[in-house]
């Protein structure tokens, strides 16, 4: 187990770094979907089913879809080899700085016993079951959880707003195909 | 041995997907002759002659098969597409376009390893669960199957390089994320009506009887939910009147339209496999499964088990007809139609049937 979870840490790692590396940006989407697939991996490597199973479902197999459709249909060229120049260089690299020694004590500190202890195959535990995730979700984080489900009812209601609106030229139309016609 | 029993599943199950699949080709292929009034393929291996004695006896079994397609589907059509040409597009990613016809294959074969084929049953000592992998929630890995399965139709028209696959796949991507919602709110239900996501557990659930008169198949209990099912997952595997990916009056053959020899042929591996998953799911999860109704088979002996995969398997052919009958008999879709049907009538019907099934399951 332990070394199935390195496996698939590497392939998520380099799944990402082929994501900000590709110039043909349905390469990036490609890659995203391969760092998706491997923290699915890792999450089931973890005895996390439940969650492995929701992260194929939602992330790679609908937003992903989604991403993939709008980059089809936009039909996008490859970026030709535009460079930095050496101010915005410097900005991008004081901003990923930061970032990074932001969050990486936070990380390192729980590092030694969260995820080698947890890689480790004695370590089953039962929080990743369907069962463990509802009782949480549905007990203690009741709250939050019907909060941020109001949230996206917003997002929603205000998505087929903005597409409803008088004037539009995206609408749907006579014949229903959008002008395909 | 525990390692071996697992290898030997892995092996049943994969071949039982891969003969399902290439029976319902055998089904396509005959049953759509007879039902347009054609006679269908029935040359290859019908006029074998040979001298030789040993090979005499096998001869009108030979005969026969060929005079109904079996070899010609089974034979033919395999060896044709590994000699064609692998032809691969100009300006196309040779990687990706061989990427693609796998990914259409793969994530179906690995739906099948969650779902039982048998009772548990105990042989020799050991305990055989009739399933490769009993992970938690069974059911969802289904659909995180069939949600992968897009991006092999994807992929495909993107690397076929002209705007005919380009179409077909952006046809289909729509077409599934829009009847996968439907889909996963049927399941929802069955979860609520059975109280777990287990499809063992749920084919248990359904051998017992309701007021002790009517057995509580899926369909009993769920007679809605079965309808949009059946809709929602012949669209799922894009055939029928829903084959608008590959509408080929309008399309060429929509997102394969590129590709040729064994790759063209995985895809429709792919196709017929996703009809075999989708006819076991039906029975699984709608009629039982291994149940026959009012019959009570001892637990746990391997007769009983076989008996129950046979049961199980004529459910089985039984879908795979019903969807191969329906293919073969109505129209294609308009586009608009397809969508409206998915959004305007599957999904609010399934929300509400979740709704009711939910709100009867706490008031009874």
């Amino acid at each position: 187990m332990t070394f199935m979870g390195f496996v698939l840490s590497a392939v998520a790692v380099a799944a990402a770094l082929g994501v900000v590396f590709n110039r043909n940006p349905l390469y990036s989407a490609f890659c995203l979907i391969v760092n998706l697939l491997a923290m699915a991996g890792l999450y089931s490597v973890l005895n996390a089913h439940f969650l492995a199973v929701t992260q194929v479902v939602v992330y790679a197999g609908a937003i992903m879809v989604l991403v993939l459709f709008v980059l089809m249909l936009l039909n996008l060229k490859a970026e030709s080899g535009r460079k930095l120049g050496i101010f915005r260089t410097l900005i991008a690299a004081i901003i990923a700085g930061s970032v990074v020694t932001t969050v990486y004590p936070s990380v390192s500190a729980n590092f030694e016993q969260l995820s080698i202890h947890a890689l480790q195959e004695n370590a089953w535990r039962s929080e990743g079951t369907v069962k463990a995730v509802g009782e949480e979700i549905y007990g203690r984080y009741i709250r939050q959880f019907e909060l941020s489900s109001l949230v996206l009812l917003i997002g929603i209601v205000g998505a087929v707003m903005l597409s409803k609106r008088k004037h539009s030229t995206i609408g749907p139309r006579e014949g229903g195909l959008g002008g395909m016609k | 041995m525990e390692l071996g029993i697992l290898l030997i599943k892995v092996f049943i199950v994969m071949n039982l997907s891969l003969v399902l699949a290439s029976l319902c080709t055998w089904l396509e292929r005959k049953g759509s002759a007879l039902i347009q009034d054609r006679v269908g393929a029935n040359r290859a291996g019908a006029f074998v002659e040979s001298k030789r004695w040993y090979v005499k006896p096998a001869l009108p079994v030979i005969r026969a098969m060929g005079w109904l397609g079996v070899i010609n589907t089974l034979m033919c059509d395999s060896l044709k597409g590994l000699w064609k040409e692998d032809f691969v597009p100009e300006g196309a990613s040779k990687f990706l376009h061989g990427l693609a016809p796998v990914i259409a294959v793969l994530p179906v074969m690995l739906a099948f390893a969650v779902l039982p084929l048998a009772p548990d049953f105990t042989l020799g000592g050991y305990t055989i669960h009739p399933r490769v992998a009993a992970i938690d929630g069974g059911l969802l890995f289904v659909l995180a199957m069939g949600s992968v399965a897009v991006y092999g139709v994807a992929i495909a028209g993107w690397t076929g390089n002209n705007k005919f696959s380009l179409l077909g796949a952006l046809r289909a991507a729509a077409q599934m994320i829009s009847y996968e919602l439907p889909m996963g709110l049927v399941f929802v239900a069955i979860i609520v009506v059975y109280g777990t996501l287990d499809v063992y557990s749920i084919v248990q659930e359904q051998q017992k009887l309701l007021w002790g008169v009517i057995p509580m198949w899926g369909v009993v209990m769920q007679p809605v939910g079965f309808v949009v099912l059946l809709l929602a997952g012949m669209a799922e595997t894009k055939r029928g009147p829903f084959d608008l990916p590959e509408a080929e009056s309008e399309l060429v053959a929509g997102y394969f339209t590129e590709y040729s020899g064994m790759k063209f042929l995985l895809f429709w591996l792919g196709e017929f496999a996703e009809i075999a998953l989708f006819a076991l799911l039906l029975a699984l999860l709608f009629f039982g499964g291994w149940d026959i109704p009012w019959v009570t088979l001892p637990q746990g002996v391997w007769w009983a088990a076989l008996v129950g995969h046979i049961v199980l398997m004529t459910k089985v052919v039984f879908f795979c007809v019903l969807q191969i009958v329906i293919r073969w008999t109505l129209p294609r879709f308009r586009y608009d139609q397809l969508m409206n049907m998915g959004w305007k009538m599957l999904l609010p019907v399934a929300l509400a049937n979740l709704v009711i099934t939910a709100v009867l399951k706490v008031a009874l």
